[in-house]
C-alpha cells in the first residue's frame, strides 16, 4: 500500500448538463463549486437551471429530481463533486433549443393539466422521461410506481397519470 | 452543508489508508441518501473533516454467483438488485425487500452496503440542529433516550435498554433470513462477520477505518420459500413500521426448517428462536402458525405509544409464515 501522494483537493470540475459542459473551480467562492454543494444548488445557482427545484431537500419529496446516465436520482442528494464525467438531463434540456418546441410529455402534462402550483412538476416530468426513456409502453400502475417518489400537495396525480398514458400511447 | 474536503477514491486500500489518518473525522460517502441528510440537519456532535466518495471503486459494484451462493460488491446500487435475473432465480426475498425501500430515485443512488450501514430514523436523534439545536440523546452520549417519556410510536419494542431506537435497514432483515456474512476491509486486514452480528445497540461493529466490502449470501434451499412483508403507512418513501422475513420448508406436509426475522422492532433484525423450534416439525396448521406468532412476540416490551407494532408484528409474522 503505497502512500497517497495526491491532494484531497482537486483544483477543477467538469460537468455535462444538457448536453453542454461547464468548468467549474473547485472552492469556496462566489463563481466556484464547493466540494459540500449538491447538485441541485449548482444547477440552480451556478447554471441558472432553476427548472430544477428544491423543496425538501432531504430526499423524500422527489422535486428535484433529474436524469442521470438516463436513470431518475435526487439532485438534492448527489454532491456536485461526484458528478464528473455523468450525463446529467434538466427539465430545461427537454425541450428542442432550435425549433422551441417542448417535449411530447410537457405538452401532454398542458393538455391534461397534470398540475396546480407547478412546483413539483419539473421532478414528476424528469421521472415520467426517465421511465419512458426505458420502458416506451407502461402500464398505469408501472406509472404509478416510478413516479412513486414524486410528491404533489395539490392532488393533481390522477391527472398526472392521464398526461403520462396520454404520451405513451402515442408511443412515447 | 457546511464545508468538508472531499477526495473520490480509486481503492479499497486508499480508502482504508484515508480512514486511519483522519480517525473517524472522514465520513464514507456511497449513494449519499443517509449521509447528505445527517450532514444537512447536522445531527452529529462532530462534522466531518473529509468525504471520501467510494461509488468510484467500481470493482465493488457486482453481482456474481458461484456454487456457495451469491456475492454481491457492497457499492452495488438497490436498482440492480431489483433488476438482476440472478437475484431473481434463487434470492428472490432480496428483490421483494429491495423494491419496498424508499422511492424509485433513491434506489436507483442507495446501495447495498449503504443500506446496511444507515444511520436510525429515530426523530430525536435526526432532529436538525438548526431547530433549537440537537437533541442530545443517549446515542449521541447523552445520559437519557428521550423516545422513553417521550413520542415513541415508531420506536424498539424489544431487547433496547438505554436506546431505543431501530435498525431502519430493511435489506438486513433479509440478508439475516438467508444467513448472509458481510466482508469488512481495514487497516488489520479483512474479516467476515454474519449480518447478524453486524450490528449494535448504538449501530454496528465497524471502527473508523473499516468499510463493508462485500456481502456474501449462501443459497438458500430450493425448496424453501422466501417471504418478506413490511409494514407502513404509505407505500413509497416510508421506512418499515415493523418488517418479517421468513425462510420455510415444507417437506410432505411437515415444516422442516423455518427461519423467522423481525425487522424495525429493535436495534437489529430480531431471529425469533423459540417460535422457529416450535414451528419445525410440525404442521402448520392455523393455530400452530398463531401460536408461533404469539412465541415470537414473547419477549416484547413495548413502550407507552408503541404496543400496537406488537399485534402488527404478530400478524406479520402469520402471514410470512402462513404465505409459504
Amino acid at each position: 500500500m503505497g502512500e497517497i501522494n495526491r491532494s484531497p483537493y482537486e483544483s477543477t470540475i467538469t460537468l455535462t448538463v444538457n448536453g453542454d459542459t461547464h468548468l467549474f473551480r473547485l472552492g469556496e467562492g462566489c463563481h466556484e463549486v464547493s466540494p459540500s454543494h449538491t447538485l441541485a444548488f449548482t444547477l440552480r445557482e451556478r447554471l441558472g437551471l432553476t427548472g430544477t427545484k428544491i423543496s425538501c431537500d432531504r430526499g423524500a419529496c422527489g422535486c428535484c429530481t433529474v436524469m442521470m446516465d438516463g436513470k431518475a436520482v435526487l439532485s438534492c442528494m448527489l454532491l456536485t463533486v461526484e458528478c464528473e464525467e455523468k450525463v446529467i438531463s434538466t427539465i430545461e434540456g427537454l425541450g428542442d433549443p432550435i425549433t422551441g418546441s417542448i417535449d411530447p410529455i410537457q405538452q401532454s402534462f398542458i393538455d391534461h393539466t397534470a398540475f396546480q402550483c407547478g412546483f413539483c412538476t419539473p421532478g414528476i416530468i424528469m421521472s415520467t422521461k426517465a421511465l419512458l426513456t426505458e420502458n416506451p409502453s407502461p402500464t398505469r400502475g408501472e406509472v404509478q410506481e416510478a413516479l412513486a417518489g414524486n410528491f404533489c400537495r395539490c392532488n393533481s396525480h390522477y391527472h398526472v397519470l392521464d398526461a403520462v398514458m396520454a404520451v405513451t400511447r402515442k408511443g412515447g | 452543508m457546511k464545508a468538508f474536503a472531499h477526495i473520490n477514491a480509486c481503492s479499497v486500500g486508499e480508502v482504508i489508508q484515508l480512514l486511519a489518518k483522519y480517525q473517524g473525522k472522514a465520513k464514507l460517502n456511497a449513494g449519499g441518501t443517509d449521509l447528505l441528510g445527517v450532514l444537512k440537519d447536522r445531527i452529529l456532535p462532530d462534522y466531518p473533516e473529509l468525504i471520501i466518495n467510494i461509488k468510484t471503486i467500481t470493482q465493488l459494484n457486482s453481482i456474481e454467483e458461484n456454487d456457495e451462493g451469491l456475492r454481491i460488491g457492497a457499492l452495488t446500487p438497490l436498482i440492480n438488485i431489483i433488476a438482476s435475473p440472478l437475484v431473481e432465480k434463487t434470492y428472490s426475498i432480496l428483490k421483494e425487500a429491495a423494491v419496498t425501500v424508499a422511492s424509485p430515485q433513491i434506489r436507483n443512488m442507495a446501495t447495498m452496503g449503504g443500506n446496511l450501514c444507515q444511520d436510525t430514523r429515530c426523530w430525536y436523534y435526526r432532529y436538525p440542529d438548526e431547530i433549537g439545536g440537537m437533541i442530545k440523546c443517549f446515542r449521541k452520549g447523552g445520559k437519557t433516550c428521550p423516545a422513553v417519556t417521550g413520542e415513541n410510536r415508531y420506536h424498539a419494542i424489544m431487547e433496547a435498554r438505554k436506546c431505543f431506537a431501530v435498525c431502519p435497514s430493511d435489506m438486513a432483515v433479509v440478508l439475516t433470513v438467508l444467513g448472509a456474512t458481510l466482508t469488512i476491509a481495514g487497516g488489520g486486514g479483512t474479516r467476515d462477520i454474519s449480518v447478524e452480528e453486524f450490528f449494535t445497540p448504538m449501530g454496528n461493529v465497524l471502527v473508523p477505518d473499516e468499510m463493508i466490502t462485500m456481502i456474501n449470501i449462501p443459497k438458500p434451499s430450493p425448496v424453501a420459500s422466501q417471504n418478506f412483508l413490511k409494514f407502513t403507512l404509505r407505500k413509497p418513501i416510508d421506512f418499515a413500521i415493523v418488517s418479517a422475513a421468513s425462510l420455510i420448508t415444507i417437506d410432505r406436509g411437515i415444516c422442516t426448517d423455518a427461519r423467522v426475522i423481525l425487522g424495525a422492532v429493535a436495534w437489529k433484525p430480531i431471529r425469533v428462536s423459540e417460535a422457529e423450534g416450535f414451528l419445525r416439525g410440525k404442521e402448520l396448521t392455523e393455530e400452530v402458525i398463531a401460536e408461533g406468532a404469539r412465541l415470537a412476540l414473547v419477549g416484547a416490551k413495548p413502550l407507552s405509544k408503541n404496543a400496537y407494532k406488537v399485534d402488527i408484528a404478530k400478524t406479520l409474522v402469520k402471514r410470512a409464515v402462513a404465505g409459504c
